[in-house]
């Protein structure tokens, strides 16, 4: 069953360029698709469109059965917990812990369920003994972990993480990717918007953008191998799968290499 | 010697009054020629505070750094412009966030601030703006735009340009590949190599990606809780037992290499680095 539908999408920013074009999206409950593509493919905007920050110049969005407008803006963003690019557009309090509080307080969160809650996520990304200090205090990374926190306590049906982890270090990467499996074995639908094509294996599937519109959309195994597109979108094969390619065109026939490189190209 | 730091720390006092040592006693020379470093070390370790010491931007709390023969400690006035200022051209900064250095009108006005600062004329320039904002992969219709209508990725490549268009003799740059696509990546990576080997320049690199580490650097500087606990070369880096507590991970080619000689049994001749060093160690294996 799908959860979001995007129809024939359509957006600029002012009227000499379409930012996107003609977007058709289908994304089912439960689902983990990677967004990939370009910078200023339209990832980010399309994201913003989603969660009706920005209003589409043509084209319809449904999200869980209701068309997005001026009167299911709210209803639809309870649906929605979005982890922004540039975690600093995240940030309104005074305090880390004003900022974990802060998507929960609009969800209505009841307070004791919030404290707990904060004591919880803070945990989960490592940040507890920071709750006291102000969001211009901390490093890039723990930025982006304080940001992932407040979107998690939300407890949101859906989740747009948008380059979430393009700071972290390669241990706090991992661990990111182990809280979205989990959400992931929750029912929580998932959208990652990513420039990592080893975080783009772990989903279920990619959606490529390429100049504002959709130039492939299938399952992650079958777009990671195709090269063509992958290139022509600023894009890189996986090692393994690159040097498969490259003994190919050599020709160079070992299929037991051939057959090990595969399973290592594919592992999670 | 262009820039020496002798037993630095760091010091950052809270708003609610905690003080926290981000660096701790930190000593390390970089040579103005030839050096082409990055900076690791897990998130919080001080990496950033580091970088922003080597043209001045912030002074230690205890020790002091050497910027080409200026001497920067705690007692440095932060009005001395004059004596200052010349280290800002020579010690080329990109911030973590491009959104920290972008600030006019204009993504044209942005990058010829710089230059303008240290004394160029505007029409000169305007005509490095036109040469920088392509290198960084944008076409020149970028320049009449607003700097905070791009993409994250886009906002990132205008930053670079501003840098590159100081021309400076030490590029420092804070993670300036995320956010970028991976062909941006490499683009900008190859261009920082070839200022790096054509100009002799240094380059230090902060990043999270050991591919960079691995495929790119002379020398890496590990940070970790505060302190310096590597400074060397990267194939010694990557054979030491402490990278996962250092919360690192191994390059892509390392770990290919090694799944391979396990699953087959075999043994590398020598660290690929490249496709075709692979092809010749499987060639090798039939
Ligand atoms: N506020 C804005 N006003 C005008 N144009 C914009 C604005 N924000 C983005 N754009 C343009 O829209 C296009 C899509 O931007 P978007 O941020 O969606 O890209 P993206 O795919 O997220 O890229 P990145 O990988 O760099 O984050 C880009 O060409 C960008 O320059
Ligand atoms: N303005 C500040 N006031 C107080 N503490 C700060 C301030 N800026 C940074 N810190 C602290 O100093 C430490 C080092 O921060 P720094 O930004 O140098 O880390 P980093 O290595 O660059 O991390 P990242 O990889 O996440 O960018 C962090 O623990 C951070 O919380
Ligand atoms: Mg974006
Ligand atoms: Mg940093």
């Amino acid at each position: 069953m799908s959860i979001i539908k995007i129809e024939d999408l359509t957006f600029s920013y002012n009227e000499d360029t379409e930012v996107l074009k003609n977007v058709n999206l289908e994304i089912n409950k439960g689902e983990w698709v990677s967004i990939l593509g370009h910078n200023g493919s339209g990832k980010s905007t399309l994201s913003k469109l989603i969660i009706g920050l920005l209003k589409a110049s043509s084209g319809k969005i449904t999200v869980d059965g209701e068309l997005l407008n001026y009167d299911t803006v709210h209803s639809i963003r309870r649906k929605i917990g979005i982890v922004f690019q540039n975690p600093d557009n995240q940030f309104v309090g005074v305090t880390v812990e004003d900022d974990i509080a802060f998507g929960m307080e609009n969800l209505g969160i009841e307070r004791n369920e919030m404290i707990s809650k904060i004591q919880e996520f803070s945990k989960k990304v490592n940040m507890i003994d920071y709750l006291n200090k102000a969001p211009h205090e901390l490093s890039g990374g723990q930025k982006q972990r304080v940001a992932i926190a407040g979107i998690l306590a939300m407890g949101t049906d859906i989740i747009i993480f948008d380059e979430a982890t393009s700071m972290l270090d390669p241990k706090g990467r991992d661990s990111v990717l182990s809280f979205i499996k989990e959400l992931k074995n929750q029912g929580i639908t998932i959208i990652t918007i990513t420039h990592e094509m080893k975080e783009a294996l772990y989903s279920d599937r990619i959606v490529i953008l390429k100049e504002g519109k959709v130039i492939a959309d299938g399952t992650a195994v079958d777009v990671l191998q195709d090269k063509k597109t992958l290139n022509s979108s600023n894009l890189e094969l996986l090692l393994p799968l690159k040097l498969i390619y490259h003994m190919q065109e050599q020709n160079i026939e070992n299929k037991e290499i051939e057959e090990i490189l595969w399973q290592l190209s594919l592992i999670k | 010697m262009a820039i020496k730091f002798n037993q630095v720390t760091y010091r950052y006092e809270s708003a609610n009054n905690d003080f926290y040592d981000a660096i701790s006693d930190i000593s390390l020379s970089i040579e103005d020629k030839g050096e082409f470093i990055t900076l690791i070390g897990e998130t919080g370790s001080g990496k950033s505070t580091l970088v922003q010491h080597m043209n001045a931007l912030i002074h230690p709390s205890e020790g002091e750094v050497l910027i080409y023969g200026i001497k920067v400690n705690k007692n440095t006035k932060k009005d001395k412009k004059e004596k200052l200022n010349p280290l800002r051209q020579k010690v080329g900064l990109v911030f973590q966030f491009p959104e920290y250095q972008l600030f006019e009108e204009t993504v044209e006005r942005d990058i010829i601030f710089g230059p303008k600062n240290f004394g160029m004329s505007e029409v000169q320039a305007k005509a490095i703006a036109k040469e920088v904002i392509v290198q960084v992969g944008l076409d020149e219709s970028y320049l009449l735009r607003s700097p905070f209508n791009l993409s994250g990725g886009e906002k990132k490549r205008v930053s670079i340009a501003g840098i590159l268009a100081m021309n400076p003799d030490i590029l420092v740059l804070d993670e300036p590949t995320s956010g970028l696509d991976p062909k941006g990546r490499d683009d900008l990576l190859n261009l920082f190599l070839s200022i790096h080997e054509k100009l002799n320049k240094t380059v230090i690199i902060i990043t999270h990606d050991m591919n960079i580490v691995y495929k790119y650097a002379k020398r890496v500087l590990v940070m970790n809780n505060s302190r310096l606990v590597f400074d060397g070369e990267p194939s010694v880096l990557f054979k030491k037992k402490n990278i996962e507590e250092w919360n690192l991970d191994l390059p892509d080619m390392l770990e290919l290499q090694y799944n391979l000689e396990n699953e087959l049994g075999i043994k590398f001749s020598k660290n690929p680095n490249n496709i075709e060093d692979f092809l010749t160690e499987i060639k090798g294996a039939k």
